[in-house]
């Protein structure tokens, strides 16, 4: 009887919730970025008096989506894990596009560009994450005479002068337990977005080239020319291999620094204060942008982002989008994760230190953004051969046997 | 004479506690893992806290404080409860009286029926989900329970009506006689005499239906959806392990949490378990 009583309730809330004046949107977000969410959802909720149900599915959602949309019952909105998936989803028919519904100007054409599918917009970035950072100690870098690099040929000056001063210029983990070898494949990454531009990167993303491509040759080759030399990396590549990625770079800021020069996302901050709680993050850490290669590319940037499309267009659906699009949800989102917002006209005040505030203006001038390109790549490859390839190639292996050994597991994936 | 027996017996005994350790040692690392904190679980293996008797002051209950005092979690537990317990009952139900039609009533298109039973515990379930999905739409039975029930029950009714089947084809012929001559009714001799007879093959079907329903992950994100009103134990757990896997010292302690409820169900019905199966499985 109180079971009868209690699926009843369930019921009617149920139904209660399906009313007008709602939206649903599925997410994989759990723990704190679902908290931060929920706080984003309650203050439109405040604001407009429309009840936002959100659903995390975790990371089932791809299929979880793909099942509900090929039945027919999907939620209003549902956050994409990439933009590939994205594509996906409108081939289907299922996205609708945002370009009426949101004020695209507020973002960086790369986002827009990003989402973009056959002309349409179809998703908007409401934060991302950069990776495209070369990590230093202002102090030991300064000391030595030396600036940060502003092209390829500086960031080689700097580290054939350390390397003739006896010095070791760059720290490199590429140790993560069964994930070893994917901080390189962020290098090769950030390397053929400069060498091959955005187009030939897709291209390779898809497995529309080879790995055997000289493109991808060139970048591995670049990638060894540092990482190989044993008198550029701290530990050589025996250190290289076996060193956490998390601990690699700690040693720039030893009394005496074992290297200047470091390769990683912004959330290698939490690391390096972890390792040196003595230091003042804003003036003791300071990174600067993986610098161009070929000046026709520029300065692309490497990432990825939180990205939001809908599958229904109700006008509680357009008010949501234009709010998720707007610098005060961003605010809140980015202001609670420590993330980068992607509208320009986000406070730079909401981030929780200096550091991040500097990614995020990064990030403002973006032209060129790419998601990591081991995240779209099937897992075999993405999370498997690309990442043994890494420590194969490190570790001597020659390079064409290398790359036909991921080629042969990309033609077995894709 | 008693010593040399257990001699004898001795090689046969070795092995099978040899086995028993080697079947039980990843669980013995979960559960060592669950009481150690954070930095150590990913710093050494559970062995050496295992092996180092000044550890064991280090030994935690944080990781269940965590899990347990999550948002949702008695929710959740609660869901769970609503999922399963009709489900098994409804699924059982069902089961027990077409196992007891394909078994002793004669009517045209038995054997027809009972392959057809046999061939559907065969069809993977992930292709159902799509058409049932879109059938729930039109029914408005999607991200309600008694969806999920109907469709935990269809997923769980062909081997469970194989099995019982297997059980009440068993019984002697000669009881369903005379029950009959004294003017029984076959729904009477069902209640009367098969199920009294059945509760040992009864409670193993039960508790199979029972785990798989408990666990199951895919079919209730599919069919009743992530929200918070209606998400299973399972899904929170999912969920615990953390965008980038960080959190999975919290997976360990809630690893145990769910595994509460089917280790009592399993030990408190495990008596008749293996006499069920094996009344099962004899006469095919």
């Amino acid at each position: 009887m109180t079971k009868r009583l209690v699926v009843g309730l369930l019921l009617a809330g149920l139904v209660g919730g399906l009313a007008q004046g709602a939206v649903t949107i599925m997410v994989l977000w759990s723990g704190d970025e679902l908290a931060a969410f929920q706080k984003v959802a309650d203050a439109f909720q405040a604001q407009t008096g429309i009840t936002v149900r959100v659903e995390s599915v975790g990371r089932d959602l791809p299929t979880i989506l793909a099942t509900r949309v090929a039945a027919g019952n999907p939620p209003d909105l549902a956050g994409m894990p990439n933009p590939g998936q994205m594509a996906e989803f409108v081939a289907r028919g299922a996205l609708i596009p945002v370009d009426d519904l949101v004020d695209l100007t507020q973002f960086p054409t790369a986002f827009v560009d990003l989402a973009t599918v056959n002309g349409k917009v179809y998703g908007i970035f409401i934060s991302a994450d950069l990776k495209s950072l070369v990590w230093y100690n202002p102090d030991a870098l300064y000391a030595e005479g030396l600036a940060p690099a502003d092209s390829w040929n500086e960031l080689l000056y700097i580290t054939e002068t350390l390397a003739a001063r006896g010095k070791v210029p760059w720290a490199v983990g590429l140790e993560s337990g069964a994930a070893s070898g994917w901080p390189g494949t962020d290098w090769i990454e950030d390397i053929m977005l400069r060498t091959a531009g955005p187009e030939l990167y897709d291209q390779w993303v898809n497995h529309e080239i080879p790995w055997t491509h000289p493109a991808v040759k060139r970048a591995f080759e670049l990638f060894g020319a540092i990482v190989r030399n044993k008198a550029y990396v701290y530990g050589g590549t025996t250190g290289a291999l076996s060193i956490n990625f998390g601990d690699s770079p700690a040693v720039l800021w030893d009394p005496t620094p074992g290297a200047y020069l470091h390769r990683q996302a912004t959330f290698i901050k939490s690391f390096i204060a972890g390792a040196h709680p003595e230091l003042d993050l804003d003036r003791d850490v300071a990174f600067f942008v993986f610098p161009p290669i070929d000046p026709k590319w520029g300065t692309p940037l490497l990432g990825a982002g939180d990205l939001i499309s809908a599958f229904r267009d109700t006008p509680e659906v357009r008010a949501f989008l234009q709010y998720l699009a707007g610098p005060e949800a961003q605010a809140i989102w980015c202001g609670a994760l420590g993330k980068l917002a992607t509208n320009v006209n986000v406070d730079p005040s909401i981030y929780p230190d200096q550091l991040t505030a500097q990614a995020a203006e990064i990030l403002k001038g973006a032209e060129i953004f790419r998601f990591d390109a081991s995240d779209l790549m099937p897992a075999a490859v993405g999370s498997g051969a690309f990442w043994k390839g890494i420590l194969d190639y490190v570790s001597g292996v020659p390079l064409d046997r290398v790359l036909q050994e991921i080629e042969a597991a990309a033609q077995a994936a894709y | 004479m008693k010593a040399t027996r257990i001699l004898k017996r001795l090689p046969l005994h070795l092995l099978i506690i040899t086995l028993a350790v080697i079947w039980l040692a990843p669980s013995l690392g979960l559960l060592v893992s669950s009481f150690r904190p954070r930095q150590d679980l990913l710093s050494s293996g559970w062995w050496t806290a295992l092996v180092t008797p000044s550890y064991w002051s280090k030994f935690t209950l944080a990781n269940y404080r965590e899990v347990l005092t999550q948002q949702g979690m008695g929710r959740a537990f609660l869901n769970s409860f609503i999922i399963t317990v009709p489900t098994t009952l409804l699924t059982l139900a069902i089961a027990a009286l077409a196992a007891y039609a394909l078994a002793w009533m004669n009517f045209r298109g038995r054997q027809f029926l009972l392959m057809m039973v046999i061939g559907l515990i065969v069809i993977p379930l992930q292709m159902t989900l799509i058409p049932v999905l879109r059938m729930f739409n039109v029914l408005k039975l999607s991200g309600s329970f008694p969806g999920i029930w109907l469709a935990h029950a269809g997923y769980g009714l062909p081997l469970m009506i194989y099995l019982l089947r297997n059980f009440f084809g068993a019984l002697p012929r000669e009881l369903f006689e005379s029950a009959f001559i004294d003017g029984a009714t076959p729904f009477r001799a069902f209640v009367k005499l098969v199920l009294p007879l059945s509760v040992p093959v009864l409670a193993s079907a039960g508790i199979f239906q029972f785990l798989w329903v408990w666990n199951d992950l895919l079919v209730a994100l599919v069919y009743l959806g992530g929200f918070e009103e209606v998400a299973p134990l399972t899904l929170k757990l999912s969920l615990l392990v953390g965008s980038r896997g960080q959190d999975w010292h919290l997976l360990t302690a809630a690893a145990f949490i769910s595994m509460i409820v089917p280790m009592i169900v399993f030990l408190s019905l495990q008596r008749y378990f293996v006499r069920g199966i094996l009344a099962g499985a004899v006469k095919g």
